[in-house]
């Protein structure tokens, strides 16, 4: 596990989302955590894949060396600083082998230029923040969520974290890939609430082009989490010309009413959006779908999307929405 | 209760009647009964763009001849009757003079009636014209006339006024007569260089000038008095009033002339609807199609009877209201005359209506939609610099509450509270504001009607909370079954009305710019030979304010807290006694004796309502710019005395420069890394606190002019770009001119909003401030992308983020539902977005017409999306 200078342990967190209302029912406070041993060709959260801090680089937002350069002074390798400037406007850098990974240029950066992907953060910090909103929490029957990158990679913090909801009678959903070691995850589902996963695709070959690991380890832990008895939100991210034939849908949906059956409380199939590209470019790195990848029309994904909804929850008896506005049964 | 012919109450006769009429509210609790069902949609973000909005095809067929614009033209009759009728009566006193120039104004003002129409009443001219109002001031509408600033020009984009060459010289005839008449001229005698410099007319630390042009206007007419008396019943009790006289006590002398002034006032309000009669049955003798003639019949048998009469159906009641605040407005050139109770006071005459038979629950509704037109039609003529503090205010104020606690303390909302609603959504006009009263047991039916209302995006209604605003208002010294009974005035102020003369918005201080002069020592920020006042200040040595301290040698963060601190006081007085000089103004120039016929407690006590002849007088000046003020003193306090990152001395400095070769510091301190309001952050929250109390503290419970006192509000409405005019750069990061923060709102600068943690954290941080001591009002102004409020899900999350304000006493909220998208397209595209309305502050307005340094401040609060 992590830890801080002090010892305590740490969550890489990169991100804090309060108000959201999409991940588990109610009013949300949904923590990132960084790393994701996956890297599925439509990430829109690119800042979550690797499992250390990273700059992120915000060339526009740079005030020039000229008025600035508050980060050369800041680079303990002087002539050797891997931060490079052209005709006075910030490049993107890349952490070479040189950084030290200090990143004391994003502390010295005022206009957040230069910012650091990825806090450390103690179990107490995040409480602080999730019971700010514990009266809406109460309000809506909301609570908090854990998502990345893969919370999974951090299930030691991630069980920490919910034992503290728990204490504090906090409502928890974990969202995860739910590619991890089966012990993992029982000693974390324990102290949650609510399951959220998905399924890419039920063809591992398929499902190892398009995430970079194949599926059995998954199906085998949303069967495992069904016998524990967890109540479940599965989705599938459903991507133009990678996963939206209906054939993969339905092995889904036969997976699902076979092996899982009552402990799916809504299937949601969620339209693709090309988002995210920007962090790509921040981070240095290309965007997978290739920077030309585009959608179709949205009237022609709406009644895929809604069509396919028709086919799982007709011919499967599967409780399928499109998108995830629609309320939970809980 | 069951009115049928004029009957004479005493006061407490009505008020017994008054409890009758809430004792027969219903509950909906679960069924409320409207023409559409409680949980309707209407879409999310879709504003008044759409066509044929409304069911009734009559209702459409008036809005398609509705100009979407506060525009309108000078109507001179006005002016010229008034000027008419006080060289008839010279020798006259003030109040009797002014009686008759009412008088005279009702009896010969043309009228008009319109096609499809079901209620009449009007400003005496056609729709969209504004009546000029010499006894407040001419000079400014002559000399407006005269410089081209009354039409459409390049310092005048919008709310302006046309005008026939005929017109302008028929003003400029009775010119030389208004001189020294009127309440600016009065005024403006009464002031002094100190009161001045740091005013309007100065450096704009503070306004105080809107009540000097115009009347002071926000109030609501006492409803139960009107509808269970009727004027007939009002004249009688003036009859008996004068009756009672013994002209031997000097103090019966004085009320004689106030009561004779009422008569004739009361006598012109019963010709002026007669004359609607007469009007309406001719119209009806020349009309062919039968149905279109017994409308016409029955409206002028309507006004026949509520001429004296006190209202028996529905229809009577709504169109005495009408024409009862129309004459308001054309007596007095104040505005934010507003509606009252709506659901409430009408509900009796709606129950009535419907167990008899007489009229149905859809033609009832076809009658509110109507009214909310016709007051849409109503303009009132402004200056063209108050139109820029005050974008597309339009007749202005004219609020409409419903929803809220009984005077018993039961919850009131009743079908007609959900008519109201739905006639907002079948119109989609920005008349009459309406305000909804939520408390901690409103009926989810209730919150749902007024959240689905809300995410169509048009930027009505408004949400008042009782649960916060009633005890504000107790510690006023107001009832407690007066308080349960509150209305809306205006954009913000909570009022009891008929029994207030509460001289709300009444004037604003920028607690931005008293920070400055308290860091400077006295002296503005980038003072040079350029400004105005140069040669009588600066050039002397001399400084604006008192000399309080200078940031660049002060040794601790108290003393910018105590500069600050007496900084306020001085701008307070200053401001304070600029306010009673202008209220003992309108009380020698323009006594109001047919309003005065209308509110509680005038007649029986002998007084006119300008000198505190109704039950309670408030004056309510404004503090604006908080945010800026409090996220100020954060920067300040963490960057110069904790941090010790830069001194006083280079804060200044880079505020003096407008930041240009401070970049670094610009940036910083307009970064998430300095504590900022409405982050539920202590540490920022605690000192805008501070800023905010420190304005309430030197404003309540000082005396005013009308026998009252001062109460203080927070909000801005768009006095905030105003006042960002006027003031050069600040230390928060403001650049020079740029607005500065709206209402209760967090900042956002040019370069980016100081609140980036969410709705949640805007409420907390918001609900720290202590609403309850704004006892004038204050407000809250949310902009949300429609994606957020979207579906089921959004629309009960968002019900819980109201709930959450209401529990945690915010008092009052508003909402934008435009995306930034829209509103930015709307800008390059004005044509194609005429129908779109968006919340401005305290009142909605058609986007497109709003000039670009308005628009910007719009586009650029901190939009709020959940996912």
């Amino acid at each position: 596990m992590i830890t801080n200078g002090a010892g305590q342990p740490c969550g890489l967190v990169t991100n804090i989302q309060k108000y959201t209302i999409h991940d588990g029912p109610g009013i949300r406070t949904e923590i990132f955590f960084k790393g994701c041993p996956m890297h599925c060709l439509w990430c829109s959260n690119p800042e979550t894949l690797s499992p250390r801090q990273q700059l992120g680089v915000y060339p526009k937002k740079c005030l020039g060396v000229e008025k600035c350069g508050y980060c050369l002074k800041a680079c303990p390798l002087g002539a050797e600083t891997p931060i490079r400037f052209e005709e006075g406007q910030l490049q993107p850098v890349v952490m070479t082998g040189a950084c030290r990974d200090c990143l004391a240029c994003a502390d010295a950066c005022p206009a957040k230029a230069l910012m650091v992907w990825g806090k450390k953060m103690t179990v107490d910090e995040l409480m602080k923040v999730i019971v700010e909103d514990r009266s809406f929490y109460a309000r809506t029957g909301g609570g908090v969520t854990l998502n990345g990158g893969e919370v999974m990679l951090q299930w030691e913090f991630a069980e920490l974290l919910l034992q503290a909801c728990r204490q504090a009678h906090i409502h928890t959903c974990v969202e995860s890939a739910l590619y991890c070691p089966p012990e993992h995850l029982e000693r974390v589902l324990k102290y949650t609430d609510l399951l959220i996963t998905d399924i890419k695709h039920m063809d591992t070959d398929v499902h190892k082009a398009l995430t970079g690991v194949g599926n059995e380890r998954i199906l085998d832990n949303i069967r495992l989490a069904a016998r524990m008895g967890m109540r479940m939100v599965v989705r599938t991210p459903v991507v133009p010309d990678r996963n939206n034939s209906e054939e993969n849908i339905r092995a889904i949906a036969a997976f699902l009413r076979d092996e899982v059956g009552g402990a799916v409380i809504q299937y949601q199939l969620l339209p693709y959006r090309k988002m995210g590209t920007e962090k790509y470019e921040t981070l240095g790195m290309p965007y997978p779908l290739g920077e030309d990848y585009k959608p179709p029309e949205r009237a022609e994904w709406e009644a895929r999307l809604l069509e396919l909804k028709r086919i799982v929850r007709e011919e499967y008896g599967v409780p399928a929405e499109a998108g995830s506005s629609q309320k939970l049964p809980v | 209760m069951a009115p049928t012919a004029t009957v004479t109450l005493t006061n407490e006769e009505n008020l017994k009647q008054h409890k009758d009429v809430y004792e027969n509210a219903c509950y909906v609790d679960t069924k409320p009964q409207a023409v559409e069902p409680f949980d309707k949609e209407w879409g999310v973000g879709l504003s008044g763009n759409t066509p044929e909005p409304s069911p009734f095809p009559r209702i459409n067929s008036i809005l398609k001849v509705t100009a979407r614009t506060t525009n309108g033209f000078v109507a001179p009759d006005r002016a010229e009757l008034v000027t008419e009728a006080y060289k008839a009566h010279p020798g006259e006193s003030q109040e009797i003079k002014c009686a008759y120039g009412i008088a005279n104004v009702l009896e010969k003002t043309p009228l008009y009636i319109y096609d499809d129409e079901l209620i009449v009443g009007g400003l005496g001219c056609d729709k969209k014209g504004a009546p000029v109002h010499p006894e407040f001031g001419l000079n400014w509408v002559v000399d407006e006339m005269r410089d081209g600033l009354m039409d459409y020009s390049e310092q005048r984009t919008h709310d302006y006024f046309s005008y026939t060459a005929d017109t302008q010289k028929r003003m400029e005839a009775i010119e030389d007569f208004w001189r020294n008449k009127c309440v600016e001229d009065y005024t403006n005698s009464l002031l002094t260089e100190e009161q001045l410099k740091g005013s309007h007319a100065g450096k704009g630390v503070f306004f105080a000038d809107a009540y000097i042009f115009c009347g002071a206007g926000h109030l609501g007419l006492d409803y139960d008095r009107l509808l269970n008396m009727g004027f007939g019943g009002i004249r009688d009790e003036i009859d008996q009033a004068l009756s009672k006289l013994d002209l031997s006590k000097p103090e019966d002398l004085e009320k004689r002339d106030f009561l004779r002034a009422a008569k004739i006032a009361n006598a012109g309000a019963i010709r002026h609807i007669q004359r609607y009669a007469e009007l309406l049955t001719a119209k009806a003798a020349e009309t062919t199609d039968p149905k279109r003639k017994a409308e016409l019949e029955q409206m002028a048998a309507n006004c026949t009877h509520i001429a004296t009469g006190t209202p028996r159906t529905f229809w009577e009641a709504i169109q005495l209201v009408h024409l009862a605040n129309c004459i308001i407005l054309i007596e007095c050139n104040g505005h934010s005359i507003s509606y009252g109770r709506f659901d409430q006071y009408m509900y009796p005459y709606y129950k009535h209506d419907i167990e008899t038979g007489v009229s149905t629950r859809e033609k009832m509704q076809e009658l509110i939609e109507n009214f909310y037109i016709k007051i849409w039609d109503l303009n009132k003529l402004r200056n063209h610099i108050l139109i820029k503090t005050f974008g597309n205010g339009g007749i202005g104020g004219p609020a409409l509450t419903v929803g809220g606690l009984l005077p018993d303390g039961r919850d009131g909302t009743n079908d007609l509270t959900f008519m109201c609603l739905d006639a907002n959504a079948h119109v989609r006009v920005p008349n009459p504001w309406l305000a909804v009263r939520l408390h901690s047991d409103t009926p989810w039916e209730l919150k749902v009607k007024t959240a689905n209302v809300i995410r169509l995006g048009t930027g009505e209604p408004k949400i008042f909370n009782d649960d916060v605003t009633i005890p504000s208002m107790l510690s006023s010294g107001i009832s407690l079954e007066e308080a349960r009974d509150y209305q809306v005035v205006g954009c913000v102020e909570p009022d009891v009305s008929g029994k207030e003369y509460g001289w709300h918005d009444a004037g604003h201080m920028n607690m931005a710019k008293v920070l400055e002069l308290a860091i400077n020592n006295g002296r503005c920020f980038h003072c040079n030979a350029e400004c105005p006042r140069w040669s009588k200040c600066g050039a002397l040595g001399e400084r604006l304010g008192p000399q309080t301290g200078d940031l660049r040698t002060m040794t601790s963060f108290d003393q910018v807290l105590e500069s600050y601190d007496k900084q306020m006081k001085y701008w307070c007085d200053q401001m304070v006694s600029l306010l009673n000089a202008v209220d003992i103004a309108h009380q020698n120039v323009r006594p109001l004796p047919y309003l005065s016929t209308v509110m509680y407690g005038c007649i029986e006590k002998g007084v006119d309502v300008t000198k505190g002849g109704t039950k309670y007088n408030f004056t309510g000046p404004q503090g604006v710019g908080i945010g800026t003020a409090g996220d100020g003193l954060a920067t300040i306090k963490q960057l110069v005395f904790e941090e010790k990152r830069v001194t006083g001395a280079e804060l200044i400095q880079a505020a003096e420069d407008n930041w240009v070769g401070h970049e670094p510091l610009y940036a910083l301190v307009n970064s998430d890394y300095v504590h900022h309001y409405g982050n539920d952050d202590d540490y920022a929250d605690e000192l805008t606190k501070f800023a905010m109390d420190t304005y309430c503290k030197h404003i309540e419970h000082r005396p005013n002019a009308h026998g009252g006192f001062f109460q203080p509000g927070c909000y801005s409405v768009t006095v905030n770009v105003a006042h960002g005019v006027k003031q050069w750069a600040s230390i928060e990061g403001r650049t020079a001119f740029e607005p500065v923060s709206d209402c209760m709102g967090a900042v956002h600068t040019h370069c980016c909003s100081h609140d980036v943690k969410g709705p949640l954290a805007i409420c907390r941080s918001v609900t720290k401030l202590d609403h309850a001591r704004a006892t004038n009002g204050t407000l809250l102004n949310w902009k949300f992308s429609p994606s957020a409020l979207a579906g089921e899900v959004g629309r009960d999350n968002f019900i819980a983020l109201m709930d959450e304000y209401v529990h945690r006493k915010g008092m009052h909220s508003q909402f934008s539902v435009t995306s930034q998208e829209t509103l930015i397209a709307a800008q390059k595209d004005p044509d194609n977005y005429r129908d779109l309305l968006v919340r401005v502050a305290g009142y909605s307005a058609y986007f497109v017409e709003l000039n670009k340094d308005l628009q910007d401040d719009i586009i650029g609060r901190t939009e709020l999306s959940f996912d």
